[in-house]
């Protein structure tokens, strides 16, 4: 196997303090001295990571995780404080596109300083700008000043360049997010083309379709270190799971827990599953058991249900809907397992839900919650995959 | 390589065209402006103060400040432009990878050559005027002018990379340069000071330079000799040193525009 494309060894950033002159002079004077070191906000701590040729590397995280300051590391803009990055074959940056237009130029002339700023020779850029000026298809307005241009033209002509460019690895920050509908459509067909030529490609996007449909492996940034890394199916999926039920904490966190509810869940776990964050592949048998604590000897109604990590519901059933008879123990506990069968739920995050009722099934007494992950090499869209067949006609 | 010098090429040529205003008749101040300037000149120095030339020499005294002013003002302008270059682009520099030093080098050599053409303009209209320069020593010249672009190019990156750290030089290296201005013999003769002050001056390179550079134009010096190769030494010394500091410190620019 051939060395990476790109390979990233304990890489950390720390904004400087700059502030102040004499703190500017202090850090002038350390560089030059000392060279790069690590003082001031840390804002990346020991991110490594290996991008090979054809296999494609998104870059996911909330905002404000790291996501481009490490690609303004990788494309050479910000100098890491610490870990080196290692580069070989050719490499396009498109942090912004449109970025090094002068408005007061023609887009012609934009066209070719950009494609010079990106590397390419006066002679390749001769010889390209054919197919530049078709891929951004401008017309006759290349020969305007960019400020005249709508931004969706701009854009449309930065890509062309990059286009151009046909790099070993292609550096994009969520620059697939703008430009009209067709003109995206046109971007990720180059991109599919561009990757099946041998192309790689390293993104950063909130679009987790994207990301699954054009890479291979995925960086997870969280707050400046590296959450996880691997699989993409798997970063993405832990990663959207991770965002429901952050969303789904936010909304509930002001519902408190009745104290001293009469009718209680005592315990609810996975019996199957061992130790950490359950986990569960896609199709497998989830089995819940549980305990509710009774006040008298009238067995409780149990409602059991399963939600997305959002709070999405997705199914729910009680006991009194499938009139099954609960025993109550000597400790006055009602004890009990379900077991859903070849769980036909989509990767991503779920959690299930247990509510005691009173014996009447009138009034929910109190809620207990675990969540789990789903896990599974899909790109099916939803909550549960629904049978289905296709008939080709 | 080839593509790294196309860009400086672009780049330069971008700047120039900024310099003639986007507009066809640029060029036509870019060479008014020179000629007022030396009208001016001439009228305040030539009429109203009536400054004299140093001995011995058969021009006048505006011919004798204009072959070395226009040289200044290439190297002053040129070094200015190139310390402001880096906020100037600061846009691009937080967005593109690019050899970071093409901007300075390129901002400051577009300043360079605008003003050296001004310079053939008005050593055109001096000759015309009826002074008599010295042609033969017009390659010497050009030569001296190679080398003060070394300088300047040297100086433009040092300053460059101060500026980015130290914003507050914007404000100071104006009153800097005109200070330099006038502790080199541009307005006046070496020869005009009190005795006791005229070895200080040579303690400044720019009197060197200005030296040699009016030698070459009324005394007809047309080959290099000692002289020059310490102006040859001075230029590659100030250009290594910019090359070195820029190369070490502009990856960090980021952090600090």
């Amino acid at each position: 196997m051939s060395a990476p494309l790109l390979e990233l060894t304990e890489v950390s950033k720390h904004y400087p303090k700059v502030g102040r002159s004499g703190a500017r002079w202090a850090a002038f004077w350390g560089l030059l001295t000392q060279g790069a070191r690590e003082v001031g906000n840390p804002v990346l701590a020991e991110i490594s990571l290996a991008v090979s040729r054809r296999e494609s590397l998104a870059i996911v995280g909330a905002n404000g995780a790291g996501k481009s300051t490490l690609l303004k590391m990788i494309s050479g803009v910000l100098q890491p404080s610490a870990g080196t990055i290692q580069r070989t074959g050719t490499m396009a940056a498109l942090l912004e596109l449109g970025a090094g237009f002068d408005p007061e130029y023609s887009g012609l002339d934009n066209l070719k300083m950009n494609a010079a700023m990106l590397g390419l020779s006066r002679r390749q850029v001769h010889d390209k700008l054919d197919d530049i000026l078709a891929f951004a298809d401008i017309g006759e307005a290349i020969h305007e000043p960019i400020k005249h241009y709508s931004s969706g033209m701009v854009v449309r002509q930065g890509f062309a360049v990059a286009a151009a460019v046909n790099p070993d690895l292609l550096i994009t920050d969520e620059v697939l997010a703008v430009g009209d509908e067709s003109f995206q459509k046109k971007c990720i067909r180059w991109i599919e083309g561009y990757l099946d030529q041998g192309g790689t490609l390293l993104m950063v996007s909130h679009n987790m379709y994207q990301v699954q449909k054009l890479c291979q492996k995925a960086l997870w940034l969280e707050g400046g270190r590296a959450r996880a890394y691997g699989d993409v199916f798997e970063v993405t999926q832990a990663y959207l799971a991770w965002h429901e039920r952050r969303d789904a904490e936010a909304v509930s966190a002001g519902a408190e827990r009745r104290a001293c509810a009469s009718y209680q869940v005592q315990s609810l776990s996975f019996p199957d599953v061992g130790e950490g964050e359950p986990t569960l592949e896609m199709g497998a048998d989830l089995r819940v058991a549980m305990a509710v604590k009774a006040v008298d000897d009238r067995p409780p109604v149990v409602l059991l249900g399963v939600v997305r990590a959002d709070g999405t519901p997705v199914y729910g059933v009680s006991s009194d809907f499938d009139e099954v008879a609960l025993s109550i123990d000597e400790q006055g506990l009602c004890r009990l397992e379900v077991a859903f069968t070849e769980l036909p739920l989509l990767p991503g995050g779920y959690a299930v839900r247990a509510h005691a009722m009173d014996p009447e099934g009138l009034r929910v007494h109190d809620t207990a919650e675990l969540s789990f992950t789903v896990v599974g090499r899909s790109r099916e869209m939803g909550l549960v995959r629904l049978s289905h067949r296709w008939m080709p006609q | 390589m080839s593509a790294y010098w196309s860009l400086f090429f672009d780049l330069t040529r971008r700047e120039l065209r900024g310099k003639m205003s986007h507009s066809g008749t640029g060029w036509l101040w870019l060479m008014i402006s020179p000629l007022l300037l030396l009208a001016v000149y001439g009228f305040v120095f030539g009429v109203i103060f009536a400054a004299r030339v140093p001995e011995g020499l058969e021009v006048t005294f505006i011919a004798w400040l204009a072959v070395a002013l226009w040289p200044w003002l290439a190297f002053a302008d040129s070094v200015q432009q190139a310390a402001l270059s880096m906020g100037q682009h600061r846009a691009l520099l937080s967005k593109v990878a690019l050899p970071r030093e093409l901007l300075t080098l390129s901002s400051q050599a577009a300043t360079f050559v605008v003003h050296a053409a001004s310079y053939l303009l008005v050593l055109l209209v001096l000759q015309w005027l009826g002074n008599p320069l010295t042609w033969s020593g017009f390659g010497y010249l050009l030569l001296l002018l190679v080398l003060l672009q070394g300088l300047a190019a040297g100086l433009g990156l040092v300053l460059a990379t101060v500026q980015v750290f130290f914003r507050d030089l914007k404000q100071i290296l104006p009153i800097l340069l005109m200070l330099w201005f006038f502790l080199t013999p541009i307005l006046y003769a070496p020869d005009m000071l009190p005795v006791d002050m005229r070895g200080w001056l040579q303690g400044n390179p720019m009197t060197w330079w200005m030296d040699e550079i009016r030698a070459a134009m009324f005394a007809g010096k047309a080959w290099p000799d000692l002289a020059t190769l310490g102006l040859l030494a001075l230029a590659v010394g100030m250009l290594a040193l910019g090359v070195a500091l820029f190369k070490r410190m502009a990856p960090h620019f980021e952090d600090f525009l």
